[in-house]
């Protein structure tokens, strides 16, 4: 038994003794405490809001219940979403103040606040780099976007969250997190691990199924300002029909990428693997739907040109190269793997060179656009995939690190498109295949 | 949230729980609380990848300045814990939910583990001066304790070390019931295991059928976890962690969480069900 300091045995008393002063300044609190409530009852503001004149910005944990309440049913993060925001808001809003105060000193701090301005119309509009610069182009039959950079799906959630950092609206379009018929809890823990230049994820396709996905985001997506293709995985074909069907008609949605990287509940081989597969899938989702069908390659197929043609043939609008690379870290002091279902997708600049020879491989055998994807963290590294044929890029793992990557990449390709001379960015795409450019010194180093 | 580039101030070692960074970060520091964190980018490039999440071990308002206690852990923690006065840091932040510590507490009890520690002396530093405040550490060895002299000296200090080389000989929860009895509010952060055996005492507490002292303290207790994580921005569902009303994002909806909230098993955090 610890010695206890005398004073600490009075049991859950309040009236510890106190001087004076003290009993003084918790009157004059408590006067504070009186008016505070007053302004509450006047404009229905908590208590701390009317005393502090801010948005209370204190999350109480018993919260959870109701935030989380609705996800059983797979209304998943109805409530919390939208506190957040309004929490970010005002946030910002202490933010562009406190940038203004500091002009002088510490502006050239904050280097990726989205501003309320940068989202209004009515204020005056920003300039940005890549005004005035072609970076229009087509990233699937029928689906022209404002310029090539994209956001990979499972590494930007449904928009909103980033939203909430960066404006979104310069980017090209964000493809969702992969969406299911029904909720998925997701995969055991751990679920990410770190590899030398990029990242092993077992996430499991954690959703909340595509009936909630449309209710709750279709109200909020038109106010991105940014074009949203949903990423639709399945085990069944039925499951990838019963997804579109259920996205469609959602607002902002312009196209559906296919995540044929899930194995086939008849036989357990990954849609993508076998080019009649995914053929038959592409053709069932082009059946219910006249938006543009985008196929995501996986590297794991083991012709992935045959894939890739199969689903041409098949009537796909664009093809996404590649999806992750299958992967395992083991934990030598556990002496066993470190992801939870042992195995993850490997993505980060780790994979560039894969998916770059991917797409140089596909792009030469269809005639379809094609999305590259794979380790993009700059607009070099976009420029890879364009000149080695493909019409776009996603840009992927890199937003984690650097929450400011797929804007950097979309301001780098206009700068680069500018310093080049190129009428459009649409110039440089399948360069590489067309015996490049003599004059330049080789590079060979990273 | 913001994204600001923070300065490193100061740097040392505090004993072997890891390096003690401060960071002049206004932007990030005016709306800090205790139990939220920053995600920290751990170099310039993309190798390693992954930003450290660091809950917030110093809020100095008045200087604009936050202190992290970094574990030097693989490459990205070591590239951090490296850092020295001068250099910038890009910081993410400030992340996640805090600690509330309801108005009628008067006797506050902080429990923590490793470098638990962080949210813990946040809110000692925060409180000591309006309520008492108890803080309960444990650690393996003496040298994994807070140093007592960085507390407020208006916090009682109680040490536990299971090689019995500081303070009361054992784990936190050996020392923890009587103290439990005193307070009105139990926050706590610390390792798993550690939290496990807090939720184990309120899962007695609630069932007991006896009278059980500090029995809502235990109800009502709050605690910060740790996960492994990817963006903290809520989109990648790496860190999710299972509660009562389904999974949870520890960025997001934690990382404190109502204790009740959470679930256990075997003194992990309960594990998601199987994959489909």
């Amino acid at each position: 038994m610890p010695w206890r300091r005398p004073r600490k045995h009075v049991d859950r008393a309040r009236d510890i003794g106190r001087s004076e002063e003290e009993a003084l300044e918790e009157k004059a609190e408590h006067a504070e405490e009186d008016e505070a409530v007053e302004l509450a009852a006047i404009d229905g503001a908590s208590i701390v809001e009317a005393a502090t004149g801010e948005a209370e910005d204190e999350r109480m944990p018993s919260d959870l219940a109701a935030k989380l309440g609705a996800a059983a049913e797979g209304h998943e993060f109805r409530a919390w979403g939208e506190e957040a925001e309004d929490r970010e808001v005002a946030d910002r809003e202490v933010a562009d103040r406190e940038v203004a105060d500091r002009e002088v000193a510490g502006r050239d701090r904050v280097v990726g606040t989205a501003r309320p301005e940068d989202t209004s119309p009515s204020e005056a509009v920003v300039a940005h780099v890549e005004d005035g610069v072609d970076l229009e182009v087509e990233v699937a039959r029928g689906l022209r976007l404002r310029n090539p950079v994209l956001t990979a799906s499972g590494t930007f959630g449904q928009g909103v969250e980033y939203a909430e950092l960066i404006d979104v609206s310069r980017l090209g379009a964000m493809v969702n997190k992969g969406t299911t018929v029904h909720a998925r809890p997701g995969n055991p823990q751990y679920r990410i691990a770190e590899t030398p230049s990029g990242i092993l994820n077992s996430i499991g396709l954690e959703n909340p199924g595509a009936a909630a996905v449309a209710k709750k985001y279709g109200k909020e997506w038109p106010g991105l300002r940014l074009p949203v293709i949903v990423n639709v995985a399945g085990y069944t074909v039925a499951d990838y029909v019963g997804v579109v069907l259920e996205m469609e008609g959602t607002p902002g949605v312009v196209a559906y990428e296919l995540n044929v990287s899930c194995p086939n509940v008849k036989g357990g081989t990954l849609f993508g693997c076998d080019p009649e597969l995914a053929a038959e899938v592409t053709r069932a989702v082009k059946a219910e739907t006249d938006k543009p069908v985008i196929v995501k390659l996986t590297p794991s197929a083991p012709d992935v040109v045959a894939v890739a043609r199969a689903c041409e043939e098949a009537g796909a609008d664009g093809l996404t190269a590649i999806n992750t690379v299958p992967g395992m870290r083991i934990d030598v002091a556990k002496r066993r793997p470190v992801l939870g279902t042992g195995t993850g997708g490997l993505s980060g600049p780790a994979i560039r060179p894969i998916a770059v020879h991917i797409t140089y491989q596909v792009a030469r055998a269809v005639s379809i656009p094609i999305i590259g994807a794979g380790g993009v963290t700059c607009a070099k590294d976009a420029l890879e995939f364009l000149m080695a044929g493909a019409s776009a890029v996603q840009v992927g793992s890199a937003t984690f690190a650097d929450p400011l990557a797929p804007i950097k990449t979309v301001e780098g390709l206009a700068e680069y498109v500018r310093a080049s001379g190129l009428a459009s960015i649409r110039d440089i795409v399948g360069a590489a295949q067309r015996g490049g450019k003599r004059d330049a010194g080789t590079e060979y180093v990273q | 949230m913001i994204l600001e580039t923070g300065r490193v101030v100061a740097s040392e070692t505090v004993a072997d729980l890891g390096t003690l960074i401060v960071v002049s970060a206004p932007l990030v520091a005016a709306r800090a609380h205790p139990g939220q964190f920053v995600h920290v980018r751990p170099g310039e490039r993309f190798d390693p990848l992954l930003r450290r999440p660091y809950s917030f071990n110093g809020i100095d308002r008045h200087a604009g300045e936050i202190e992290l206690l970094v574990k030097p852990l693989g490459p990205g923690g070591e590239w951090i814990a490296q850092r020295h006065p001068g250099d910038p840091l890009d910081l993410l932040g400030p992340l996640g939910t805090s600690f509330v510590v309801h108005r009628a507490t008067t006797h506050l009890l902080l429990v923590a583990g490793g470098t638990g520690i962080a949210p813990m002396k946040v809110l000692a530093e925060q409180e000591s001066a309006r309520r008492n405040v108890t803080l309960v550490m444990g650690g393996r060895t003496i040298h994994h304790l807070w140093p007592a002299h960085r507390l407020p000296a208006a916090v009682e200090y109680v040490t536990t070390t299971e090689d019995g080389s500081f303070g009361v000989r054992g784990r936190v929860t050996d020392a923890l019931p009587q103290y439990i009895a005193w307070a009105d509010q139990l926050c706590a952060c610390g390792p798993w295991p550690m939290l496990a055996a807090i939720g184990r005492l309120r899962h007695d507490a609630a069932r007991a059928t006896t009278v059980v002292p500090g029995k809502e303290v235990l109800l009502d207790a709050q605690i910060a976890v740790e996960q492994h994580m990817g963006c903290a921005m809520g989109v990648c569902r790496a860190c999710v962690i299972v509660t009562q009303h389904g999974n949870a994002r520890v960025c997001r909806e934690g990382p404190v969480f109502s204790l009740g909230d959470v679930r256990f098993a075997q003194g992990e955090p309960a594990t998601v069900g199987l994959t489909a």
